[in-house]
This record gives C-alpha cells, sequence and structure tokens, in this order.
C-alpha cells in the first residue's frame, strides 16, 4: 500500500506467524478488497485447524471423533484426505498422528488429562461420507501442522484470483506461492543452520514452494534452531537433513513433501515425481542436494 | 528425475544479503486507519499517558509487561458518531520490532490488526535504549532503503507470539483506560 505503483503489500499475524500478500496490477480499492478475502480465507483454516483453539476441528477431531464418526469443514476434510494419501505413498514416512512426540519435546501441549496417546496406525482414521470423519483409536492426538499452513494459502490464492488480481504473492512464514509474473520472484531461502543467514536464492512464478528446517523465534531464545520434524518410526527428530525446500504446483503439497523430504532424502524421488514436484535439501553436514529437475541453477549465496 | 545434483555448503554462510536487517513497511498509519474504519471520516488524536497504578491494573489484566510511558490512540468518528478505537503499538524482542495497529470495535473487541512495519535486526542494538528511541514517533514514517531489504523469504519461521502477547496488552488499555 505505499508505493507509488499499483501494488499493495500488506501482512497480517495469522498461523502462528506472519503472512504476508502482495497484489499488483488492480485498483487500490480492488486489491484492498481481495487481500482482505485472502486474509479472511486464512484465518477460516486457523480456526479450523489450529492444534490449540479448544473449537477447532482439529480439536473437536482429537477430542471427539472416537468412537462416533464427527461431521468438520470441507476444507478439513479435504486435507486429512491429502494427508491419508500422502502417509499411505510416503509408506508412514508422512504422518498426521505424531503429535505425541511433539508434545514429549515440548512442541506442542499437552491434554489436559496427561495420556500418553498411543503410536501412530495408518488406519486409524476414517474419512467417512458427507464430511464425516472417525477415529478409531482411543487418545490418538491429530496435528495438521505439517500442511494446514500450505493449504491456507492456497485458500488465500484461490480468493485473490476470484477477485480478478492479476499479479499476487503469499508468503505464510516461508510457505508461499505466486501467481501472474511476468518474471520470476526473487526468494532467498534460510540456512536451517545458521536462520539468520540466507542459504540461497531461488526464484518462483506460478507455483508453490515450501521450506522446513531449523525453528527459529528471533523473539524468544537465540540458538534455538533444531528441528520440528519428527522420524515416526523413532519419534525423534530428524537430524540427518537440516532443511529442505520443495516446489509444486500448489502450496499444500509443497508444505508437506517438505516434512517427507527432510525424513527420507534421496528415498523421495518417486513421490516427488508423482506431485510434479521438485525438492532440494541441506544435510547437516553442508551438502546440498537438489532433484534433476530442480528449475535452475543454485545459486549458493556465498 | 534419476538422480540427485549435488553441492557443498560452507559450514558457515554469512554473506551481505542477510544483513544488516531483513525490513519490510507494510502500511502507514493513516492507510490502517482507513483499512479498518472505512467510514470514518476523522480520526481523533487521543493519546494515553499511564498514571503508575494504570500501568500496575494493565500489566495484572493481561500479564504483559507494559515497555512505554503511554499508547498511540485515535478515535474514529463518523462525523460526531464514536465508531471504535484505533491503536498503534509495537512489540520488541532480541531480532525482531514490529509496529501494528489494533481497531477495536465498539465493545472493544478486535475488528482487525494489521502489521504496518516490521524489522528485524541482528546485532546486540535492539538491548540499547538510544536504539530503541531512534523508532519513537518516525518508525511508520521513516524511509527505508527498500533495495537493501530482502523479500519472500523461505525458511525458518518467524513466531507471531510476541504480537499476540501485544493484543492482550491493547485489551488491557482499552480496559484500564478507554472503556
Amino acid at each position: 500500500m505505499k508505493s507509488a505503483s499499483n501494488s499493495l503489500r500488506r501482512a497480517r499475524p495469522l498461523l502462528g506467524t506472519f503472512v504476508e500478500i502482495a497484489v499488483s496490477g488492480g485498483r487500490p480499492a480492488e486489491m484492498n478488497a481481495a487481500i482482505d478475502d485472502a486474509f479472511a480465507a486464512i484465518a477460516e483454516v486457523h480456526r479450523l485447524m489450529s492444534f490449540h483453539e479448544p473449537a477447532s476441528d482439529l480439536s473437536r477431531l482429537n477430542s471427539h471423533a472416537w468412537p462416533a464418526a464427527i461431521a468438520v469443514h470441507p476444507w478439513t476434510y479435504q486435507v486429512l484426505e491429502l494427508a491419508l494419501d500422502l502417509h499411505h505413498r510416503s509408506a508412514g514416512a508422512f504422518d498426521i498422528t505424531v503429535a505425541s512426540a511433539l508434545q514429549a519435546l515440548g512442541l506442542l501441549p499437552r491434554a489436559a488429562d496427561g495420556v500418553a496417546p498411543p503410536p501412530a496406525a495408518g488406519g486409524a482414521i476414517e474419512l467417512c461420507a458427507d464430511c464425516h470423519v472417525c477415529i478409531h483409536h482411543p487418545g490418538l492426538t491429530l496435528d495438521l501442522g505439517g500442511i494446514a499452513k500450505g493449504f491456507a494459502v492456497d485458500r488465500a490464492m484461490d480468493a485473490l484470483r476470484c477477485h480478478g488480481m492479476p499479479r499476487a504473492l503469499v508468503n505464510a512464514g516461508g510457505d508461499m506461492a505466486a501467481f501472474g509474473q511476468d518474471k520470476p520472484v526473487a526468494v532467498h531461502i534460510r540456512d536451517p543452520r545458521n536462520p539468520l543467514a540466507v542459504l540461497y536464492r531461488s526464484a518462483i512464478a506460478n507455483e508453490a514452494m515450501a521450506t522446513s528446517g531449523g525453528r527459529i523465534d528471533p523473539m524468544r531464545v537465540a540458538g534455538s534452531a533444531g528441528s520440528a520434524v519428527i522420524e515416526p518410526r523413532s519419534g525423534q527428530p530428524v537430524c540427518a537433513i537440516a532443511g529442505a525446500t520443495v516446489r509444486a504446483p500448489t502450496c499444500v503439497v509443497a508444505d508437506a513433501l517438505t516434512k517427507i523430504v527432510m525424513i527420507m532424502g534421496e528415498g523421495s524421488t518417486a513421490l516427488l515425481a508423482e506431485y510434479h514436484a521438485s525438492a532440494m535439501f541441506i544435510a547437516a553436514d553442508g551438502t546440498v542436494q537438489a532433484t534433476g529437475n530442480w528449475p535452475e541453477t543454485v545459486h549458493l549465496a556465498a | 528425475m534419476t538422480e540427485w545434483l549435488r553441492w557443498t555448503a560452507p559450514p558457515a554462510i554469512v554473506l551481505s544479503l542477510a544483513s544488516p536487517v531483513y525490513a519490510e513497511q507494510y502500511l502507514t498509519v493513516e492507510q490502517a486507519q482507513k483499512l479498518a474504519f472505512p467510514s470514518a471520516t476523522q480520526f481523533v488524536w487521543s493519546p494515553v499517558v499511564y498514571r503508575p497504578d494504570q500501568v500496575a491494573a494493565i500489566e495484572k489484566l493481561s500479564g504483559e509487561k507494559v515497555m512505554s510511558r503511554g499508547e498511540q490512540v485515535w478515535k474514529a468518528q463518523n462525523d460526531n458518531q464514536f465508531l471504535g478505537f484505533f491503536l498503534v503499538d509495537y512489540v520488541i524482542g532480541k531480532h525482531l520490532v514490529i509496529d501494528y495497529a489494533v481497531a477495536l470495535d465498539l465493545n472493544g473487541s478486535v475488528k482487525q490488526v494489521e502489521i504496518l512495519e516490521y524489522r528485524e535486526s541482528y546485532g546486540g542494538e535492539v538491548a540499547n535504549p538510544d536504539w530503541l528511541a531512534q523508532f519513537k514517533g518516525k518508525a511508520v514514517h521513516d524511509p527505508l532503503d527498500m533495495e537493501r531489504s530482502i523479500r519472500n523469504i523461505s525458511g525458518a519461521t518467524l513466531s507471531s507470539h510476541h504480537v499476540t502477547e501485544g493484543i492482550k496488552r491493547v485489551l488491557a488499555i482499552y480496559e484500564v483506560c478507554l472503556k
């Protein structure tokens, strides 16, 4: 909203991070209305899929979807469908039931009763007709933290397209997507081993990109970097791979695939191809690897 | 896509791209006011300066520390009809300074939150009150060197935790000083 040209950039605190939306090529009032609707879509995803909000679909699933199915919003259902599909195709590497491991590490709050949920079970979540979901395992705790943010970016992009915005970019704390650009938009990817530095430059146009890796909360503890991605079989944080970036046609797929790449490394090749995605990751020892279809030469920022 | 390409990154990468700050200016106060209260015809500057007992009350109510001696407050009005309050607050962390605006409706509930400006800083200067002082009053209009700022950062997520805490404080300011 600051620049003299017909472009706008606004940011709001949502999804536990800062969501930035930039549009250009429209009239100011239209661009503001489009951004308002895009933020509203993201807020709706936040409301439905937050682990922390007691009234969210996710919290209701965690407390009430056993033994009888409960109805959820079509968006929640859609995310669960993709999550289960990815779970099967990745032979269990992608797992939305690792909440107990995150709770053990202090990354998610524990349930009030303090009962430790059982380990993951692939068939424990059943998607029934009419957006109903049933959990066949009492105490199983779901967490959509590895996929909901990307989904929110996609819904924001839908809203911006609906408003006829010629060009837009949404960045939800590193999960981003862009459309309409004449030339690719530069993206800087942080070094997961030292999140205050930039590891490499990339660019996106008409696609999505997501990055997972070292956590940083610059407002709290220095040196708190550490992976929040859990290897489901061990229940421990991934440590061989420090960070992964995935480009895909949609942000929900890019977001979820970053977790799979961090867990499977080179073993994720076939799955990436199935989803028309490309990936790059940096191992803890500094080795950077990219899939053969990564669209550009890697510009290491050194 | 049969094989992966491989490079080796230096163990510690420090480069000009990342320094000195990642900064972004989104909205001016005036722009944020218009977005929050489109029907308002004027915004009446009504700043609050805390009495000591108010500081204590705000801290007790919100559980958050009061960091300044007062708050920037405007009353949104349509002619003489009162529409709500508009407050500009800021939060500071080790690596981050954020100015944000909160619009409150007639009942004092949050109508809208927008980030005005956002600066990451990686030096020790944030702990220095003189360094902080430079942002007082001019933060929003201070022209930033946009050419040097880095946009579209992917990777390690910045937490909005402190803004969430700041909003709790803003609501307590409303209860104690504005209601």
